[in-house]
């Protein structure tokens, strides 16, 4: 018996731990939606989560680019009455914009052609409400707000003409608002389904440091947005043991996005 | 002739020398030493509850009759003397007045202005913070003791500590449906653990009460602990106070209570400190080897019936 319950122990902790370092060193996490319903106790307590999302969107400034980002993230949340949740996460993320840096230029050419920087953190600040109809369905509403603490920064080399130059492209200021509603299903084992409609925006200030010939944002301080504003999500949240919850969850705007993160009731 | 009071020279040397430093093979097991400080024996006559009779000269004969029934070289009693040999005291008492003054004119009253500035849960919360910054020394203890269950409940524990505990300000490692506990153990009780003996105690300015052996304990902690890391020294020096005045907010009376208690209270420290490390030593010792045989771990021998009284 005792042996059993070390061995438990041991899978416990080697699976934890296998979760960490199997994230990806530069990920980085605005998050997941996450169930409508808090996963806090009735009678009032925190929940805290680690969470990984890969989110990739199309946002349009002078031009449309793809936009691919890793993020990871810590979340402490505070929930009640099975009602309601406020939560705040922490995180890095990095940043890949796709082709932003190839010239429309015939006489100006670049070493490469998409942006990419690495670790800048961020913060998320949210709350959710939910209604229950039944003992199985049940409605809600979330509203959540990320904003990026550091510039994103990547430097580009080329030629333009017979003269080389080297220049930065700077992502400044971006943060994004989220607003949507789910339906969720209550499954036995605690199991939850749900999914629903969202509305978002999203903003940053893109510059180019030099004015290069062919190639965007020289003018300096253009806004990046999203381009399209209404999605959808689905996910699923799972009870794992010991306290423990696996939510995993897809959101589709332009592009798909999708993550999981594991979260511990106390 | 010559070599003959040589050798018993020698002998005598070597005889006065070992009883002196005491318990220096073996922490774990006490020896008669001829330590020139009192020992506190836990147990002693005055705690043997008085037999009820109702016939008072009987009351008093059972009384003294007790009093010969207690067998002084008894075990039991043996395994609760705790001794340590204390060749520095005029300087360990020095060190221990140094630091008795430092925490009431200093400490005490800072850790008093932080407790009523700041409640309790931020207070516990910011505790189970700098003990979860501690893993790395609890973390190799259990390896060098060879303990690796406790290894990998270290490894859990900061894990998860660390990610749902938020940065571990929170304990759900210690809850009723995780519980993985903290493995209470040092470098020095893993000497202990290999049996390692105190050698003798000594009390370092600001540290406290220590001995060779958990000196060692001191010189870890200073590369296992990650404050000592931060840079400039006046930052970590600051964070390593500031971890400090948070842990006596969390235990102010509990010195005051033990010095009022103590006659000497030198003393009374200095045997309360041994018996603690020489306990914690014992708890490692029977958990690593469950198998081997610890004298002072040797269950006690039932007291001795006088066919009277209750």
């Amino acid at each position: 018996m005792k042996k059993e319950i070390i061995l438990k122990k041991f899978s416990f902790i080697a699976l934890t731990v296998l979760f960490i370092f199997s994230i990806h060193s530069t990920a980085a996490a605005a998050g997941l939606f996450g169930a409508p319903q808090t996963v806090s106790k009735e009678a009032g307590g925190l929940n805290t989560a680690i969470g990984y999302r890969y989110h990739e969107d199309t946002y349009t400034g002078n031009t449309d680019h793809i936009i691919r980002q890793n993020e990871i993230y810590s979340q402490a949340a505070y929930g009640a009455n099975n009602r309601w949740e406020i939560y705040a996460r922490i995180g890095v993320a990095d940043m890949k914009i796709l082709d932003v840096f190839s010239s429309t230029d015939t006489f100006t050419t670049t070493n490469k052609n998409d942006f990419a920087d690495n670790r800048k953190y961020f913060g998320t600040l949210g709350s959710k409400g939910f209604y229950p109809i039944n003992e199985t369905f049940g409605i809600g509403a979330f509203i959540q707000g990320t904003y990026y603490f550091n510039k994103f920064t990547d430097r580009v080399a080329g030629n333009s003409g017979s003269k080389p130059f080297t220049t930065d492209l700077k992502v400044d200021n971006l943060w994004d608002v989220n607003f949507g509603v789910g339906f969720q299903a209550t499954l036995p084992c605690g199991i939850k389904l749900y999914a629903g409609p969202y509305i978002y925006y999203s903003e940053a200030k893109v510059s180019l440091a030099a004015d290069i010939p062919g190639l965007e944002y020289a003018d300096g301080n253009v806004s990046l947005k999203n381009k399209s504003i209404a999605g959808g999500f689905a996910g699923i949240d799972i009870p794992l043991a010991k306290g423990f919850r696996l939510n995993v969850e897809t959101q589709f705007a332009d592009r798909f996005s999708s993550g999981a993160s594991i979260s511990y009731v106390y | 002739m010559k070599s003959y009071l040589t050798l018993s020279v020698l002998f005598i040397f070597l005889t006065v020398a070992y009883s002196y430093s005491a318990d220096s093979s073996s922490a774990i097991l006490p020896q008669k030493l001829s330590s020139p400080q009192a020992v506190l024996p836990t147990s002693d006559a005055k705690e043997i509850p008085a037999k009820s009779s109702d016939n008072p000269i009987d009351a008093i004969d059972n009384e003294y009759k007790d009093d010969q029934n207690l067998d002084y070289a008894n075990d039991t009693f043996k395994e609760e003397r705790i001794e340590v040999a204390d060749p520095l005291e005029p300087f360990n008492r020095a060190m221990y007045q140094f630091n008795d003054k430092l925490y009431f004119w200093a400490l005490k009253p800072v850790a008093q202005g932080y407790q009523k500035a700041v409640p309790e849960p931020a207070r516990i919360s910011v505790k189970n913070f700098f003990s979860n910054l501690a893993f790395p020394s609890r973390f190799l203890s259990c390896l060098l003791q060879a303990d690796f269950s406790g290894a990998a409940t270290e490894t859990g524990r900061f894990t998860i500590n660390t990610i749902w505990g938020i940065g571990g300000l929170l304990d759900p490692s210690s809850g009723k449906e995780l519980d993985l506990q903290k493995q209470d153990t040092d470098l020095g009780q893993t000497l202990g653990v290999y049996g390692v003996g105190h050698g003798f105690y000594i009390v370092w300015p600001v540290f406290g009460p220590s001995s060779p052996r958990d000196s060692i304990n001191l010189a870890g902690n200073y590369f296992l602990y990650p404050p000592w890391y931060i840079q400039p020294w006046y930052a970590s020096l600051g964070v390593s106070t500031y971890d400090l005045v948070n842990s006596t907010s969390l235990r102010i009376g509990d010195y005051e209570a033990l010095k009022d208690a103590a006659i000497d209270p030198y003393v009374a420290f200095r045997d309360a400190y041994i018996q603690y490390r020489m306990k914690q030593v014992k708890a490692r010792t029977t958990k690593i080897f469950p198998s081997k045989p610890l004298e002072v771990n040797s269950p006690a021998p039932e007291p001795v019936s006088t066919g009277k009284g209750n």
